[in-house]
């Protein structure tokens, strides 16, 4: 027999006469660090924002601007096509990093360089490398065929896919690391067990990898676009939004306008961005209750 | 159906050898159970027939034909797995169907082996369920069911009922060894549970350190363990083994062990004064409360209902010993212990190899 010792103060009767139980005054307590944080750092500078964004007019004069709408149809492509190629991408490494020879696990730990090191050295570097006059590449380009390489970086749509490349390159780790952990999860006897019904390595990827990792994957990509829309290395670092401001996406767009004192439109270019990235949070958290 | 051959096989894993050349065949139809303490290789060599893991030297042949370099899919055997592996994304109806549709098999003789293979096993209200819907016991008849459908020439089971509470694998060991009577397939079982082992198979191959111990029918390894390690390791409980010295006199034998003469056969190898162990099995020995038998101590008495286990103290020793029916023996009683020389086992104090 054990006993349960009840408090007086648990009571509803002493509830409703005393107010709060010392268990709810505790409660409360052990809250309000964390309510404060959450409204000076949170709830202010977002309202604050909002605010400062409040005038109609600051939108009519960001959709005038024919940058917001490049920018806008950027940054989709941004989103649909680098994320989509990054999570493609991460799956098959990731099945490939699961093989336990020796020469891949060494070549796993270079392959995390990318994601382990910081982010503005590296995307300068890449800047560097693709400089049409001293850049290795176009250097290489020139001693071996005695021509000049392009002018890399001034092709907007050349431009907009080395910011690409470079988020892929930053990211991809990261991801394919996530995926192996979910692949590594699989049971080991459900492919044995394939092997002996007789299934191939695409059939096994089919019927046994897929569906385990199908809810893991579609989270990740919707983290990474929601992550994806906030990169604003991959794109500043490299190009700058140029040339001539035509690879902005809505992450970097915000501090060209406050280059150019704009800072209404800088809020507003954020505030549009809101509603492609609220539903993607909405969704994701979503699957994430289940 | 088929028969399988195992010679010569080796495995290692790096420098470390695992197996030590195993030889031994496998008749057709013949329910074959591996069994052994963990880490003896049993597994091992059943996944190696299974095709699983590469065979470091040696031959296994199924139906005569050397089956080393071949692909799992291209063996014709279907396994059973510890724990289960059935597809969880696949209803029991597509987990039992899976290696036909993969072969491109017939839709009509799909839905029929299914439906056959359901009926035996009583899955047919469960066919729809996804495997995460069913219990323990129902997971392992689908596995079973899976490996049915294929129509396999032999059947691998891996410790199949090992994930399953006492009395469910009490009722699943009845299933799987009804099953095998009616279909009669070639079956190799593993197991590390020498009940298991005992009641199901035709033949029990005990293995220990990589080698095999012993062959034999269930009893022949019971009524004739050909070493020590056999001796202990198949019955339940497990043989009383007492150190002792093999005396012979008069035409006579008998063996000295905690200070007492205990009765043996005449062993032809054997020779006065040789350092052995003496074995008896529980069931083997009597007790009785008064009389000439070795006297004993009782330090326990467990009483199970059908059965009474005594374990019982000789010369610093401990003895247990299985009475059928009841008694009236209680803790720090002294009583007498009868032992016939036929039920004796001798072997040799450093071979361990049982004296003929």
């Amino acid at each position: 027999m054990s006993a349960v010792a009840i408090q007086a103060g648990d009571t509803p009767a002493a509830r409703k006469s005393g107010g709060m139980t010392s268990w709810e005054k505790w409660g409360l307590i052990l809250v309000i660090p964390y309510l404060l944080i959450f409204v000076v750092f949170v709830i202010y500078p977002v309202g604050y924002g909002l605010w400062l964004a409040r005038h109609p007019e600051s939108y009519t004069k960001l959709f005038a601007d024919p940058i917001f709408f490049r920018t806008l149809v950027n940054t989709l492509i941004f989103v649909v096509v680098a994320v989509n190629v990054k999570m493609v991408v991460a799956l098959f490494l990731s099945g490939f990093f699961l093989h336990t020879r020796w020469w891949i696990k060494a070549l796993s730990l270079v392959f995390i360089l990318p994601w382990a090191v910081p982010s503005i050295p590296t995307i300068l570097s890449m800047r560097f490398m693709l400089n049409p006059e001293w850049g290795v590449i176009n250097s290489a380009i020139f001693k071996l065929t005695g021509m000049d390489g392009p002018n890399w970086l001034n092709d907007p749509t050349l431009a907009l896919s080395f910011s690409m490349l470079a988020h892929i390159w930053k990211s991809l780790p990261f991801w394919t690391l996530i995926l192996l952990a979910g692949r590594m999860a699989i049971p080991g006897e459900q492919y044995e067990a394939a092997s002996v019904d007789g299934a191939s390595n695409w059939q096994k990827f089919c019927f046994i990898t897929w569906p385990s990792m199908r809810s893991l994957f579609l989270t990740s990509t919707i983290l990474s676009m929601i992550w994806t829309l906030g990169d604003f290395n991959s794109v500043y670092l490299l190009t700058g939004g140029g040339p001539a401001d035509l690879t902005h996406v809505l992450a970097t767009l915000g501090i060209r306008y406050l280059r150019l004192d704009q800072v209404d439109l800088s809020l507003a270019s954020i505030v549009v961005a809101l509603p492609l990235i609220l539903p993607l949070v909405y969704f994701m958290m979503k699957r994430l209750s289940k | 159906m088929a028969s399988v051959s195992f010679k010569n096989i080796e495995k290692s894993f790096g420098a470390t050898k695992i197996i030590h050349g195993i030889s031994f065949d496998i008749s057709d139809g013949e329910f074959v159970v591996l069994v052994g303490p963990s880490g003896c290789g049993k597994s091992t060599l059943l996944r190696m027939l299974a095709g699983l893991e590469p065979i470091s030297g040696g031959v296994i042949t199924i139906d005569d034909k050397v089956i080393n370099d071949l692909d799992s899919k291209d063996r014709d055997i279907a396994m059973v797995f510890q724990s289960y592996a059935l597809y969880p994304h696949m209803t029991v109806r597509d987990n039992m169907a899976f290696s036909l549709k993969l072969r491109k098999a017939d839709a009509e003789l799909t839905n029929t082996r299914v439906a056959n293979a359901a009926r035996i096993l009583n899955l047919d209200p469960l066919l729809d369920r996804f495997p995460r819907e069913l219990s323990g016991g129902q997971r392992q008849r689908v596995a079973m069911g899976r490996a049915i459908v294929r129509d396999p020439k032999v059947f691998l089971f891996d410790e199949p009922l090992s994930n399953l509470d006492a009395k469910l694998r009490v009722a699943m060991r009845a299933e799987i060894k009804a099953l095998h009577q009616r279909l009669k397939t070639t079956t190799v079982y593993v197991t590390h549970d020498q009940i298991e082992a005992m009641t199901m198979a035709d033949r029990i191959v005990v293995m220990h350190d990589g080698i095999v111990e012993q062959i034999g029918t269930p009893l022949e390894l019971f009524d004739h363990p050909g070493n020590l390690f056999v001796a202990q390791f198949i019955g339940s409980p497990s043989m009383n083994v007492l150190k002792g010295t093999l005396r012979q006199a008069d035409g006579r034998e008998w063996v000295e062990a905690l200070g007492q003469q205990w009765p043996s056969l005449t062993h032809a190898q054997a020779r006065d004064g040789q350092s052995v162990h003496y074995g008896v099995r529980p069931t083997d020995i009597t007790v009785s409360a008064s009389g000439n038998g070795i006297p004993a101590k009782v330090i326990v008495v467990e009483p199970t209902g059908a059965e009474t286990e005594l374990l019982l103290e000789v010369g610093g020793a401990q003895l247990v010993v299985v009475m059928h029916g009841r008694t009236a023996v209680q803790p720090d009683d002294v009583v007498h212990l009868e032992i016939t020389a036929e039920k004796s086992h001798v072997f040799d104090g450093t071979t361990e190899k049982r004296l003929d």
